[in-house]
């Protein structure tokens, strides 16, 4: 069984670098390729802002990430304790618009599911907790 | 971030450094908001910027309609692999024509 890293901080947006480090520092001792590292980096950003901005709408929180890398394949769970939700349940945006008939936003979490290659959502003993996996190379 | 500007008449250039993500991606809208009136040619580089999250995404999709609104154009150049796989995913490539 992989070890298991774990970091908890206070659910605020400015706790962003050190969520990503903590993602870098996890995929880098691992010998992640560069994409595999920026695709995971920034489906963690996507996920945990959205954890920022809608886990804890009265006030403060926290935020637990953990990960962990067994036979080349990442998995990284973003836990809170904040209010139900579920970002996968989200409809897709419609990305065949023209560019004046989008709006600007929508695209953060549909972005996650084009670069992860598992991706779980499950509320679980009071916690929301977001799993991604995605394989650290791509198959030859 | 890094920003650095060129300007030329109604042409304005963003040399981008770094990653933009939803930290940095406020430093990109308030140089826009400074540097853009009278601009009608607006080019991004993305030499050596190759992270765009949503949050950068946002920013570029607010100028480009800002833009097409006065009646003038944005282009991106030197997309990177990983910024131009963002693109593609979300179908920007054939809005911003890359």
């Amino acid at each position: 069984m992989a070890e298991q890293y774990t970091l908890r901080i206070p659910a605020k947006l400015e706790g962003m670098d050190l969520i990503l480090a903590f993602v870098s520092l996890l995929l880098d001792t691992n010998g992640c390729s560069t994409k595999a590292r920026t695709q995971l980096r920034m489906a963690v950003e996507e996920i945990y802002v959205n954890q920022t901005l809608y886990a804890y709408p009265s006030g403060d929180g926290w935020a637990e990430m953990q990960g962990s890398v067994e036979n080349d394949v990442a998995t990284f769970t973003l836990i809170d304790g904040g209010t139900p939700f579920d970002p996968l349940a989200k409809a897709d945006p419609d990305i065949t618009l023209s560019g004046e008939a989008r709006g600007i936003g929508g695209l953060g979490i549909y972005m996650v599911k084009t670069m992860v290659d598992e991706l779980e959502y499950e509320y679980r003993d009071g916690c929301n907790r977001l799993m991604m996996r995605r394989r650290l190379h791509e198959e030859p | 971030m890094t920003l650095t500007t060129e300007k030329n008449g109604t042409q304005l250039t963003v040399h981008l450094s770094g990653e933009l993500n939803t930290l940095t991606a406020p430093e990109l809208t308030a140089l826009l908001d400074k540097e853009l009136g009278g601009v009608k040619a607006l080019t991004l580089d993305f030499t050596e910027c190759d992270y765009v999250s949503s949050a950068g995404l946002r920013v570029l999709l607010a100028t480009f309609k800002q833009m097409k609104a006065v009646g003038g154009d944005m282009k991106l150049s030197n997309v990177g692999e990983n910024f131009q796989d963002v693109l593609k995913n979300t179908g920007l490539d054939a809005v911003f024509g890359v």
